[in-house]
């Protein structure tokens, strides 16, 4: 059985009273789309660079309002040792692109929406590749003999 | 994953020709060398906790102290 363990990409963390501009400038720097906001070993929040154009510059904030005013609580979570099925189930049920990924109370990492298409897409490419060959190089049997 | 202070993570690129990204690690949170890191982010100073996951490794550095 495959786990988000197997999949999950790197997570970074910002303290609730980080500027959304620095926010920016990790994201920016990190090559994230989002960030865990953490206070201390506890996650209290997630922030997406959507959050940071919805509900900052849209709404005119400065850069050096604090990013937890931004962030998302609570946070959906999944289990680092849970199935993938999981993280489907999540992903289909509230519309999410990111999951944050926890082993107990902490957190380790993010899984986004694209690690599942990107796993999903090569499953169904192991599948079809017998397949695949089999149109190209296709392998008769030999005919039966027939009894006379 | 174990690191030390002074050495780099390296996270990988995730699409076709998206650069590697890399930060210096400043502080050990974790037990044994284990995560989570402060880290610095390349030339812009900025600190931030790092969980490195599938797509991270260490550049480990030899440390003389």
């Amino acid at each position: 059985m495959r786990t988000i363990e197997m999949l999950h990409r790197s997570g970074v963390g910002v303290a609730p009273s980080q500027t959304i501009r620095a926010a920016a400038a990790i994201m920016e720097q990190a090559g994230v789309g989002s960030l865990a906001v953490v206070e201390g070993e506890r996650l209290v929040g997630i922030v997406t660079d959507r959050d940071l154009v919805r509900r900052a510059l849209a709404r005119g904030l400065e850069g050096d309002a604090r990013i937890d005013s931004v962030m998302t609580s609570p946070v959906i979570t999944v289990e680092a040792d849970d199935s993938l099925d999981v993280a489907y189930g999540l992903f289909a049920t509230h519309g999410l692109r990111r999951l944050a990924v926890m082993r107990g109370d902490n957190f380790v990492g993010m899984l986004t929406i694209d690690d599942l298409l990107v796993a999903l897409a090569e499953q169904l490419s192991s599948l079809a590749r017998p397949i695949t060959a089999e149109i190209l190089f296709p392998h008769r049997d030999p005919a039966v003999p027939v009894a006379t | 994953m174990r690191a030390s202070v002074g050495d780099r993570m390296v996270i990988r690129g995730h699409r076709i020709g998206e650069p590697n990204r890399d930060c210096e690690i400043l502080e050990v949170r974790g037990a044994d060398g284990g995560p989570p890191y402060l880290v610095r982010w390349g030339d812009s100073g900025h600190e931030a906790l790092f969980f490195p996951g599938n797509d991270a490794f260490v550049e480990h550095y030899e440390h003389t102290s």
